[in-house]
């Protein structure tokens, strides 16, 4: 077992590994490049952009680049071989040790290797700072939504499978395809339109707080005030959570019930279960206890495959619905040719994917006694 | 021989229900029809009702955004007088079926006729892209092994580990330039993953087979194992794939559009329809994002039903 954790856990190096260098190529290959966001600003002349590029290294070539941002390269430390590679001295720390080491024992603080995903060339700001503040109202509106699509799909399709072709299986079917084909936004800017402003106007439809009534949301104002009047805040910020959590909940359902009832039925039809109904147990200790709980198993390998991507797959609510996180932080990035900013929740949202495939394999091979590693 | 076998297996069936009729004095021609393959997935596919109404909706949308343009040309720069402008529109007649929006008081039956255009040429063909690559990479890691298969599969894993909707936003805005062409090019670049997992595990498992195996031995050539025996025989999973691959390219490139990174926003497709709603969306024209955003489930209900159908139909395992 601990061989098998082992074993996958150094195969996801390689991976992480192409992660960077793909994050990396896309935003080296964009034309225009960081200073495109000064294309249409007569203001900036040529010789104001060549300044900016020195002045964020960005004159350097593509590898040492790359390796600076990475972390692997010591930044004091200038010159090239070749006009191409960075000089052998620049793997060594301020210390005497290598670069990419931990910063008490190189000395290094730069790069990704350093938790050091640089600054945003929009705001100025340190990118993992950015990100850190926009996972909080991402988590709140994902999390709670989670949990909510989780469970109600258990019980669709836990349901469905148990009483499979009656009306309420062909409609759980017909639910599913609908929630299935429709797209995000579309719904969402329906649900804007029946309770937001132009209708019966009785939910807020943007943003996560009410800015008229406390400062905006994550600054040092808004916890103070969230301090004093903690139920009142908590209301607003439900208040708002109601149209995107509904948003999400509807999409994901879909696929999820189709998947449990997909599941629940191989359980049913397996013949523990018919010898557990053989030897009289009641129906719900046969549901609930051997159909079930084995139902699950494929279920909890989904969901955690699933997980990552609510931290992207939010982005489309997000945006509707003007949700300070994860999402709009991406979209605001793109629009600002951010590329620090960019690279870093690229970076960040992949190595949850690769994290959470890892978990779901090492948790899959934990709670299936019938997989041999 | 195959002729032979067929009279062989068949006579006899043609007798015995030729005996019958006439012991029940009833005067009965008997002909018998050999189906092939195709006409066989026919039939499987024919009693699929909803891969029928999928099939029909499809129809329907390629005839429309094929000939509607020609007879419902849009005009960018056609602009109502001053005199005649609601700011919010108005509400479906029997004139504008589908409504006027607000601004410009564009028809928005003729913006959805003419976006459907758009979102199925960018559906279908960065699809066929996919495909392309797809089955290419799939094959070549499939059929070659080794160390080749162990690096192509890597470069799959590290795609799909990254949030592709993040990354088709970048791309899009950063090499995309508003253009069809190129966005369809990103899409199916982008796309490609999935398929070639499929068709790699499909050769590695036909690569098996007996079949593949006395091809070899009477010394088939590579390249005509590949093409003959092979990849027909991995048609119908592709073909599935494909088809689910083409409803979720249409929602993406809608919601490309939509974020305002994805075809030149003067052109009428789904997601710009929808984007330009947003302006007035405080004026209560629900009618305007309402049917793009109708087309587009539309579409994709059509193309999984069809998706479905064809997965019941090219299975031979499943019996009409």
């Amino acid at each position: 077992m601990s061989k098998y954790v082992i074993r996958r856990v150094v195969q996801a190096i390689p991976v992480l590994f192409g992660i960077t260098i793909v994050v990396y190529l896309i935003l080296l290959l964009a034309p225009g490049g960081p200073t495109a966001r000064f294309a249409n600003n007569p203001r900036v002349t040529s010789e104001d952009r060549e300044a900016f590029k020195k002045a964020w290294g960005l004159d350097q070539p593509p590898l040492i680049q790359y390796c600076r941002w990475m972390g692997l390269c010591n930044p004091d430390k200038g010159g090239n071989v070749l006009g191409v590679l960075p000089p052998p001295d620049a793997f060594i720390g301020n210390t005497g040790w290598p670069q990419f080491l931990p910063t008490p024992i190189s000395g290094g603080t730069n790069g990704v290797l350093h938790g050091d995903f640089g600054v945003s060339i929009e705001t100025g700001e340190d990118v993992g700072a950015r990100i850190g503040r926009a996972a909080l109202p991402t988590f709140i509106l994902v999390g709670l939504a989670f949990i909510i699509w989780v469970f109600i799909a258990l019980v669709i399709g836990v349901n469905a499978a148990l009483r499979r072709y009656s009306i309420f299986d062909q409609a759980a079917t017909v639910f599913a395809y609908v929630g299935y084909a429709m797209p995000t936004f579309w719904l969402g800017i329906m649900l804007i339109f029946t309770f937001g402003g132009p209708g019966l106007n009785i939910l807020p439809v943007s943003g996560m707080t009410n800015t008229r009534a406390s400062p905006p949301f994550g600054s040092d104002a808004y916890w103070t005030y969230f301090g004093d009047h903690t139920i009142n805040a908590l209301l607003d910020i439900g208040r708002h959570l109601i149209l995107p959590v509904f948003t999400l909940v509807v999409v994901n359902i879909a696929g999820d019930s189709r998947f449990i009832r997909a599941s629940m039925l191989e359980a049913l039809g397996q013949d523990y279960v018919r010898t557990a109904k053989a030897k009289g147990l009641p129906g719900r200790v046969v549901t609930f206890k051997h159909a079930l709980r084995n139902a699950l198993l494929p279920v909890v390998t989904n969901i955690g495959l699933e997980i990552p991507f609510l931290f992207t797959g939010a982005i489309v609510t997000e945006t509707i619905f003007s949700w300070p996180g994860i999402g709009s932080l991406t979209i605001g990035a793109t629009r600002a040719f951010d590329y620090p900013t960019l690279m870093g929740v690229l970076l960040i949202t992949s190595f949850l994917v690769v994290l959470a495939n890892l978990l779901a394999d090492i948790v899959y091979a934990f709670v299936d006694p019938r997989i041999k590693y | 021989m195959s002729q032979h076998l067929q009279s062989a297996l068949t006579e006899p069936l043609v007798e015995e229900v030729e005996r019958r009729a006439e012991e029940a004095g009833v005067d009965y021609e008997v002909t018998l029809e050999s189906l092939n393959q195709w006409q066989l997935a026919w039939r499987k596919f024919k009693k699929h009702r909803l891969a029928i109404i999928g099939l029909g909706i499809l129809g329907v949308l390629i005839t429309v955004a094929i000939v509607g343009p020609f007879i419902m040309p849009f005009e960018f720069n056609s602009i109502p007088k001053p005199d005649k402008i609601v700011p919010a529109g108005r509400p479906p007649s029997l004139v504008h079926p589908f409504g006027e929006t607000g601004g410009l008081q564009r028809d928005v039956l003729l913006l959805v006729v003419n976006g459907a255009r758009t979102s199925l040429f960018v559906g279908f063909s960065s699809m066929a892209i996919g495909v392309i690559i797809g089955t290419i990479v799939g094959s070549v890691a499939g059929f070659v092994g080794g160390f080749v298969d162990n690096i192509l599969m890597r470069v799959v894993d590290v795609m799909l580990s990254l949030p592709l909707l993040f990354v088709i936003l970048v791309a899009s805005r950063f090499f995309g330039n508003g253009n069809v062409f190129l966005i369809v090019v990103i899409f199916g670049l982008l796309s490609w993953m999935g398929i070639s997992r499929l068709v790699r595990s499909l050769f590695l498992s036909i690569r098996e087979q007996e079949f593949v195996e006395a091809a070899k031995a009477v010394g088939v050539t590579d390249r005509r194992i590949i093409f003959r025996h092979i990849l027909p025989n991995a048609f119908s999973p592709i073909v599935v794939s494909a088809s689910l691959l083409i409803a979720s390219n249409i929602v993406t490139e809608a919601f490309v559009s939509f974020l305002g990174f994805g075809i030149n926003p003067i052109y009428p497709t789904w997601g710009n329809v929808l984007s330009n709603s947003l302006t007035f969306l405080l004026q209560g024209n629900w009618w305007w994002p309402f049917f793009p955003g109708l087309m587009i489930i539309l579409t994709v209900l059509a193309v999984n039903f069809v998706g479905d159908g064809l997965r019941d139909a090219l299975d031979p395992r499943s019996r009409a």
